[in-house]
């Protein structure tokens, strides 16, 4: 679904993305693992068109992508969620939703407000709050809500997780779940690992802007020397 | 006689609705304080009165009239947001004002080759005459239908931001338009229509005016100041708030005539401050909220490299040389760029390293003008000597309202105390002449001479232009840059970011008066010119056409717009245009300034 090659990234001087590569085949989830600064952010803005790669190949479901517009690269089937969730905060629940949305794809039957509050059920009772009047984990919800509103092929979530209650936490787990079974392609960065493998098929470790290991989720797991750098935390 | 001015105030607000609501909107998504704004309402007159003067007179061709003219507008709108403005939305925000502004310039002139420089007023149809008697009163009835289009224009409004996916993506774009993007919406087209609609309502605004006005050349800038007044009482965005904001001035302006006419600016002025000081987002405004991926930020100023010296050095030797040789037009040209220079270099002291941007720094220029010709009788040449201290007295008292704000806001309240001064000096008769000015302020025998006098002016300005880059590079230039980075984090540390801002307003006004002081004497006159929105906009131009974020930038600047203008007078009718595309094609060319982006060529290809 998606071959990422040599991706190079920059903010003025910082050159953060220092040849990233990896693949998330169709229907996979892969989780980007790794610590604040290691370049997980920039790695999604760059795969989305918010920040143009200085070099390095992004094909996407077939087509190449990089340096693309980012209304280009959504309408072409790639969702966004970022990490700071970035709600439309003067509009409410329906009119984010309605922000986001774009053609279903493919002959598919298309995501609907009502098929996402039945899989985020605390969005169905405010849908006409203002997003700004919302708590962190349903402005996730939402977030997600609305990048499921553009029927994506595949979805970039940028740590969302983060600062989320643990029980909120478990139905993010839950909708991500419902999403893969939905068909979406998922690439995931996160910092919670234990989270991260529950939801996660495959795995990349990025340090400082490069990809130092990739593989299956088991194979992580089975691995001793990983585990311990990424378990024991 | 109550309800007659009522009335008309409300009658007159409908039309300032319109431009302002169609201003905000622009504002709103594409984060352009555009000036043309005023201009797209100039055209709206021009091309009303032009459509309706061709189409018979009954009211049903009125409306077919002014519909056509809101098209014709916003299709010169899509073709300005298409070829001009969609390239500087990136750009520093006064970069985009100093280009919107020379699209001023352009289309003034435009217009003058177009329709000719005698105010054109629209023959009056018998419908529009018509009189309804109300308590008594004998009201315009085409007054009447004004006020109903105000709310009826805002209801339309409403109904199209709310219950519209169009609307609805305006509005997310208004918030984070990167977000918009990324979730499939094509901003280029989303900017461009809701550009085309802010100029529609422009144009009708305009046009809406024609039975009461006439279409003329000044339209553009006093529209483009009562809405910039109005979209800030009513906070930035708030359609609602600017139609509040719109009735009340309407309203206070109508009245204002009766009751003090010789203070109608003053009020609009004064109540816009006293909003503003109140409420500092405006009537129903919500603080702004940050725009993603824009944070400002400034490379840190450093000392001039050796090349730089030298050339300014030999720019100096060169200008002091130069009356040995100059005759008596390039002389006088010599003595305005050397006061230019002073104006520009404590406009930037403000700008760049204060952090404030000012779109009235010529209310400090007039106040030393206007002090300098007020002592000349008493103290003669003296009253240089009072200029900035008048100046800087002045900017001590504005300035405790002012450092409170930040950004367009900021400006905009410079902007009114500047034409609090300019309305002042223009309607107190008495005591400043008026329009006709004070003359007689000429320089004492000693420096009657013009080589004297100049070589006088060069010595103060570069001596004070010198001062203000010396007191950059001390700590408290150094405190002042930590409080326009971030004002938080230097309280953190101890700094009064408020005291430090009120400090360099000061001392800003108090050189920009030295500036005017020297100017009345080289003029030998003072106007209310002195202090008009024109001569801060010069000030801007210099300062941005040389580049906020060099020392060196506000001097270039300065000397290149003079040279420029007085180039432009002598080569062409239309200066206007001329210097309006040259500036355009120099915020194109230059997006950081002139030295501004030498200074990057330099800074390129060698290590950080």
């Amino acid at each position: 679904m998606l071959i990422v090659q040599d991706l190079h990234a920059q903010y003025g001087r910082a050159h953060i993305l220092q040849g990233v590569s990896f693949a998330v085949p169709p229907g996979a989830a892969l989780v980007l693992l790794g610590r604040n600064g290691a370049g997980k952010s920039t790695t999604f803005k760059s795969l989305i068109g918010l920040i143009r790669p200085t070099a390095g190949r992004i094909t996407f479901a077939g087509h190449q992508i990089a340096g693309h517009e980012p209304h280009r690269i959504a309408q072409s089937g790639l969702g966004y969620v970022p990490e700071e969730r970035r709600i439309f905060t003067d509009l409410t629940v329906m009119e984010n939703l309605e922000v986001g949305r774009l053609p279903s794809r493919d002959g598919q039957p298309g995501w609907t407000p009502e098929r996402l509050f039945s899989l985020f059920p605390n969005l169905a009772t405010m849908r006409s709050r203002p997003g700004g009047r919302m708590s962190g984990g349903e402005q996730q919800m939402l977030a997600i809500a609305r990048t499921l509103m553009g029927n994506p092929r595949m979805v970039l979530l940028d740590e969302p997780s983060e600062g989320l209650a643990p029980v909120i936490v478990e139905q993010m787990a839950h909708a991500i779940r419902a999403m893969r079974e939905a068909g979406v392609t998922v690439l995931l960065a996160e910092q919670n690992l234990h989270f991260a493998l529950a939801v996660a098929d495959h795995a990349a470790i990025i340090e400082t802007g490069r990809i130092t290991w990739s593989g299956t989720v088991a194979a992580l797991r089975a691995d001793p020397a990983l585990s311990e750098a990424w378990l024991a935390r | 006689m109550l309800l007659v001015q009522l009335l008309t105030g409300l009658s007159s607000a409908a039309s300032l609705f319109l431009v302002a609501a169609g201003l905000t909107v622009i504002f709103g998504v594409t984060r352009v304080v555009n000036f043309s704004h005023g201009s797209l309402t100039m055209l709206g007159a021009y091309i009303g009165w032009s459509v309706l003067t061709r189409l018979p007179r009954g009211p049903e061709w009125f409306v077919l009239g002014i519909v056509l003219t809101g098209l014709a507008t916003a299709a010169i709108g899509v073709v300005l947001e298409t070829l001009l403005l969609r390239r500087i939305y990136r750009a520093p925000e006064l970069l985009q004002l100093l280009f919107t502004f020379g699209i001023v310039l352009v289309v003034q002139d435009a217009a003058l080759w177009i329709w000719g420089a005698n105010d054109l007023p629209l023959p009056r149809a018998p419908w529009l005459r018509a009189f309804v008697v109300i308590a008594g009163e004998r009201v315009p009835q085409y007054d009447l239908i004004l006020i109903a289009v105000g709310p009826l224009v805002l209801g339309a409004l409403w109904l199209l931001f709310t219950r519209t996916r169009w609307g609805i993506l305006v509005r997310a774009a208004t918030q984070d338009r990167d977000m918009v993007a990324a979730l499939g919406v094509d901003q280029k087209r989303l900017f461009t229509s809701v550009f085309a609609l802010g100029a529609g309502l422009a144009g009708i605004g305009g046009a809406l005016a024609l039975p009461d006005a006439s279409a003329n050349l000044q339209i553009d800038l006093n529209i483009i100041t009562d809405a910039f007044v109005v979209v800030v009482v009513g906070g930035l965005g708030s359609l609602p708030g600017a139609f509040l904001a719109s009735v009340m001035i309407g309203v206070l302006q109508s009245f204002g005539i009766v009751l003090i006419p010789q203070g109608t600016l003053v009020i609009v002025f004064v109540i816009m401050a006293g909003v503003l000081v109140v409420r500092p987002n405006g009537l129903l405004g919500t603080a702004p909220s940050a725009v993603h991926g824009e944070a400002a930020s400034f490379a840190p100023i450093r000392p001039a490299v050796p090349l730089l010296r030298w050339i300014g050095g030999a720019g100096l030797a060169i200008a002091a040389l130069a009356p040995l040789v100059a005759g008596p037009f390039a002389l006088s040209v010599l003595t305005e760029m050397a006061i230019a220079v002073l104006f520009a270099a404590s406009l930037h002291f403000m700008m760049g390293p204060g952090g404030m941007a000012s779109f009235g720094h010529a209310a400090w220029f007039g106040i030393g003008a206007y002090a300098a010709a007020f002592a000349v009788k008493g103290a003669g040449m003296g009253g240089l000597v009072l200029a900035p201290i008048v100046a800087g007295l002045a900017a001590a008292l504005f300035g405790w309202f002012v450092v409170r704000l930040s950004g367009v806001y900021l400006a905009m309240l410079t902007l009114a105390f500047a034409q609090i001064v300019w309305a002042a000096m223009f309607q107190a008769v008495d005591l400043t002449g008026g329009d006709n000015g004070i003359l007689g302020v000429w320089p004492a025998p000693w420096a009657a001479d013009r080589r004297v006098f100049y070589w006088l002016t060069l010595a103060l300005c570069v001596g004070g232009a010198l001062l203000l880059r010396r007191i950059l590079y001390a700590p408290f230039g150094y405190a002042l840059r930590a409080a326009r980075d971030s004002a938080l984090r230097a309280e953190a540390i101890g700094l009064d970011a408020g005291r430090l801002r009120l400090a360099a307003f000061v001392i800003a006004g108090a050189a920009a008066g030295l500036a005017g002081g020297l100017s009345a004497f080289s003029k030998g006159s003072v106007f209310p010119g002195f202090v008009s929105i024109a001569r801060s906009v010069d000030g801007l131009l210099m300062v941005l056409l040389g580049g906020v974020q060099t020392i060196a930038g506000p001097i270039i600047g300065a000397i290149a717009y003079t040279g420029l203008f007085d180039l432009l007078l002598l080569v062409t009718d239309f200066w206007r245009a001329a210097l309006g595309m040259a500036i355009v094609v120099l915020v194109l060319a230059f997006p950081h300034g002139i030295a501004g982006t030498l200074h990057r060529a330099w800074l390129r290809g060698r290590p950080a």
